[in-house]
C-alpha cells in the first residue's frame, strides 16, 4: 500500500525521546457543574528516554490508566501535547489515531484483549494484517518461542492459562516493533509466577529489543522491575524514584496515600 | 428462582426486546389465523365459508407454529449466550443447574406471556383485515362476521409459551452442557428434512397437471428441504470458508471469525434459507398456475382464488417474519459482538476495516445461504412446472429470484452494518472493558 510506504519516508529512525507529555489535561463529567467533573489530568509534563522502563503507580482514581491512555492515543486530552517518538499525536477520527498507532506503539491489557476466534499465531501477526505489512513467518516463531509459546501456535486464547495469554500478548505487541510498549496493570490478573515471567519479558524488551515500556500498576513488586517509578497522585506528578526497590515503593505509596482527601 | 426471573426482566427489559418481539410476532401470527376458525365455528355460517376459512387456518396455523418455535429459539438462543457471564457468577455463587434453568425458563415464559398478551389486539385487527380480504373476493359470503375466540386465544398464547419454554430449555442446556449428541440429533433431523422433503417434491410427478392439491407436494417439499439445508448449512459454511482465498486484513479476518462461528450463525442461516427458497418457490409457482389458467381460457375457480389468496398470504407472512427474525438476530448477535469489535481496535483495526470485515461476513453468510435457499427452492419450482406446463424453468423466475435476493442482501448487510456503526461509536477502550 502507498500510504506505508509514504510514512516509511517520513520515518528517521527513532527519536532519543520516546514519549513526550506538555501540559495534557482531561476531565471528565460535564463543564459546567464543577462538583460533578472530575480532573483526571492536571497539566502533566513528562519525558520518557528511548530504551527506558517505567512504571506509574499511584492510588486509585489518581489518573493512572487515563494517562496510559492519553498517551497513547485511545483518549485525546483536553489540552497538551502528546509526542510519540518525535510525533506529535494529533488525531483527527479514531481512523487517523490507529494509523499513527500501529508503528509507533504496542499494547498489553490486563484483559490480554487476544481475540478468541482466532489462534496463538495469528493474533500475533494481527497487527501486521492489519497495517497491511508483509508478515515474516519465521520471526513470528521466533518471537513466539522467545516468550516461550513456539509449541502453541496453533492453541486459542481459551485454551491457554492467563501467563500465557498475557505472553502472547506481549509477543503480539513485540511483532510490530513499536518504539513504545503500553501495559495497563499487565500482571493485575496473574499468579506471581506467571507475574514474574511477564514482567521479565517486558524487561527483556526494553534491554534486549531497546524498545520503551510504560507500566500502569498498583503492585510494588511489579513496580520493581522498572528502571524508574513515576508516582500520580490526584491528576498531577507526585514524585519519581529510579532503581526502585520493592519496600522503597510500597513505604512511597503508602506515603502518597496519607496525602490522599479520602480514603482508599 | 421466579422471584430472580421476575426481578431480571424488570430490571433490564432491554434485554429481552428481541426476544418480546418473537413472541408478540409469533403469536400475532398464529392468533390471527386462528380467529378464523373460530369465525368458521359460529352458527349461521355456511358450508363453502366454513371451509375456506378452516383451510387457511389450518395451512397458515402450522406454518406459524413452526416459525413461532424458529424464531422464539433463535432469539433465545442469542439472548443466554449473552448472559453466559451472569450465569456463570449465578453459578459461582451457589446457584445448581436446576436453578438456573429454572430462571432462565421462568423468564422466557414470563416475557412470552407478555408478548402473546400484547399481540392479542392487533391480532383482532389483523384477523378482521383477513376475513374482509376473503370476502373482497367471494371466496366468503358478507354475511359473516369476525369472531375472537378461544381457539385463537388459546392456541396462539399456548404455543408461544410452550415454544419459549422449550426453546429456552434447550438454550440453557446447550450453555451448560458441551456440544456432541446434540451434533448428531441435528444431523439426523437434517437428512430426515432432506429425504422427506425429496420425496415431497418427487411424488409431484405422481399427480395430474390440473389436481388441486398439485402444489402443496412441492411447496412443502421445498421447505423441508430448505429446513434439512439450514441444519447442514453450518457444515457447508466452514467447507466454503476453507476454499475461499481471500487477501486484505478485512477478508483475512472475516474468514478466521467466521470459521469459529460458523455453528453459532445457524440460526441466521436458517432464515435466510428459509426466505429465500419459501419466497422463490411460492411466488414462482403462483405465477406459472395463474398463466396456466389464464391460458387455458377458463375462470378461476373458487378453489383456484384461495389457493392464491392463500398462497400470497402465506409469502407474505413469512416474507416479513423471517425479515423481522432477520433483522432482530443480525442485530442482537453484532451489539453481542461490541467487545470482539473493541479488541479488534486495539490490536490496530480502524473502524473502516471493523466495518470491512463485519460486510465480508455478510456477504459470505448472505451468499451460502441464498444459494441453499435457491437451489431448494429450485427442487420444488421445477418438479411443479414440468407437471403443470412442459417447460422446466418458468421464464419469471429470474426476476422474482431477483427481487428475493435483493431483499435478503439488503436485510442481512443493512442490519449488521448500521448496527456495527452504532456499536463503533463507543470508545474502544470502553467497550473492551464492558463485559470484561
Amino acid at each position: 500500500m502507498f500510504r506505508s510506504g509514504a510514512r516509511r519516508t517520513h520515518d528517521q529512525g527513532p527519536a532519543p525521546e520516546a514519549l513526550r507529555l506538555v501540559k495534557v489535561s482531561k476531565t471528565y463529567g460535564s463543564y459546567g457543574s464543577d462538583d460533578s467533573a472530575v480532573r483526571a489530568l492536571d497539566e502533566v509534563t513528562l519525558s520518557l528516554r528511548r530504551g527506558t522502563f517505567t512504571a506509574v503507580m499511584g492510588p486509585s482514581g489518581s489518573g493512572k490508566s487515563t494517562l496510559l491512555q492519553c498517551a497513547a492515543g485511545l483518549d485525546r486530552p483536553d489540552g497538551g501535547i502528546v509526542t510519540v517518538d518525535g510525533t506529535e499525536l494529533t488525531g483527527d477520527g479514531e481512523a487517523a489515531l490507529t494509523r499513527f498507532r500501529r508503528r509507533r506503539i504496542g499494547f498489553v491489557f490486563q484483559q490480554y484483549n487476544l481475540l478468541p476466534t482466532l489462534t496463538v499465531a495469528q493474533n500475533t501477526i494481527l497487527p501486521l494484517k492489519l497495517a497491511g505489512r508483509r508478515v515474516d513467518r519465521g520471526r513470528v516463531q521466533e518471537i513466539l518461542t522467545a516468550v516461550g509459546l513456539g509449541d502453541r501456535l496453533g492453541h486459542r486464547p481459551d485454551q491457554l492459562s492467563g501467563g500465557q495469554r498475557q505472553r502472547v500478548a506481549i509477543a503480539r505487541a513485540l511483532v510490530a516493533e513499536p518504539r513504545v510498549i503500553f501495559a495497563d496493570e499487565p500482571t493485575g490478573a496473574l499468579d506471581s509466577r506467571s507475574a514474574r515471567d511477564v514482567l521479565a519479558l517486558l524487561q527483556q524488551a526494553v534491554k534486549v529489543h531497546g524498545r520503551t515500556v510504560v507500566m500502569v500498576t498498583h503492585d510494588p513488586v511489579a513496580a520493581s522491575y522498572a528502571d524508574s517509578v513515576q508516582f500520580l497522585a490526584d491528576g498531577r506528578l507526585a514524585g519519581r524514584l529510579q532503581a526502585p526497590t520493592v519496600d522503597a515503593v510500597a513505604e512511597r505509596l503508602a506515603h502518597l496515600g496519607d496525602d490522599m482527601p479520602t480514603g482508599v | 428462582m421466579l422471584t430472580l426471573a421476575l426481578r431480571s426482566v424488570r430490571q433490564r427489559p432491554g434485554q429481552f426486546a428481541s426476544t418480546l418481539l418473537a413472541a408478540f410476532l409469533g403469536a400475532g401470527v398464529i392468533m390471527t389465523f386462528n380467529s378464523l376458525h373460530d369465525t368458521a365455528g359460529q352458527p349461521g355460517v355456511d358450508s363453502v365459508s366454513a371451509e375456506t376459512l378452516s383451510m387457511a387456518a389450518g395451512v397458515v396455523g402450522g406454518y406459524g407454529t413452526l416459525l413461532v418455535f424458529f424464531a422464539v429459539a433463535s432469539t433465545l438462543t442469542v439472548n443466554v449466550r449473552r448472559r453466559s457471564v451472569e450465569l456463570e457468577l449465578l453459578r459461582c455463587s451457589g446457584a445448581t443447574p436446576a436453578q438456573i434453568k429454572r430462571m432462565v425458563v421462568g423468564e422466557a415464559v414470563v416475557v412470552a406471556l407478555v408478548g402473546a398478551l400484547l399481540a392479542v389486539g392487533p391480532a383482532m385487527l389483523g384477523g378482521r383485515a383477513l376475513l374482509d380480504m376473503f370476502q373482497d373476493t367471494g371466496q366468503v359470503s358478507r354475511s359473516v362476521d369476525h369472531a375472537f375466540g378461544p381457539v385463537a386465544l388459546l392456541s396462539g398464547v399456548d404455543i408461544t409459551l410452550l415454544a419459549s419454554a422449550g426453546a429456552a430449555f434447550l438454550a440453557v442446556r446447550r450453555t451448560t452442557r458441551r456440544a456432541g449428541r446434540h451434533d448428531r440429533v441435528r444431523k439426523f433431523a437434517a437428512w430426515a428434512a432432506l429425504l422427506t422433503g425429496g420425496l415431497a417434491v418427487c411424488s409431484t410427478f405422481a399427480l395430474s397437471a390440473t389436481d388441486a392439491a398439485l402444489m402443496a407436494a412441492p411447496a412443502y417439499g421445498a421447505i423441508l428441504l430448505s429446513v434439512g439445508c439450514a441444519l447442514l448449512s453450518p457444515k457447508l459454511l466452514t467447507g466454503v470458508l476453507d476454499r475461499l482465498p481471500l487477501t486484505g486484513a478485512s477478508g483475512w479476518l472475516a474468514v478466521r471469525d467466521l470459521r469459529q462461528r460458523a455453528g453459532r450463525l445457524a440460526g441466521i442461516l436458517m432464515s435466510l434459507v428459509l426466505f429465500t427458497a419459501v419466497a422463490t418457490a411460492t411466488l414462482c409457482m403462483q405465477s406459472v398456475e395463474s398463466d396456466a389458467t389464464a391460458a387455458s381460457g377458463l375462470r378461476k375457480s373458487v378453489e383456484a382464488k384461495n389457493l392464491e389468496t392463500l398462497n400470497l398470504t402465506v409469502v407474505g407472512i413469512v416474507v416479513v417474519f423471517v425479515c423481522v427474525m432477520l433483522v432482530n438476530s443480525l442485530y442482537a448477535e453484532t451489539t453481542y459482538r461490541a467487545r470482539e469489535f473493541g479488541q479488534q481496535r486495539l490490536a490496530g483495526a480502524t473502524p473502516g476495516q471493523v466495518l470491512g470485515t463485519v460486510a465480508v461476513e455478510g456477504v459470505i453468510v448472505t451468499a451460502t445461504g441464498v444459494l441453499l435457499g435457491t437451489a431448494a427452492g429450485l427442487a420444488g419450482i421445477v418438479p411443479f412446472t414440468v407437471v403443470r406446463t412442459d417447460e422446466v424453468l418458468p421464464g419469471q423466475t429470474l426476476g422474482i429470484w431477483l427481487a428475493v435476493v435483493a431483499v435478503a442482501v439488503a436485510v442481512t448487510l443493512g442490519t449488521s452494518l448500521v448496527t456495527a456503526r452504532r456499536v463503533l461509536r463507543t470508545p474502544a477502550v470502553v467497550a473492551v472493558a464492558v463485559a470484561a
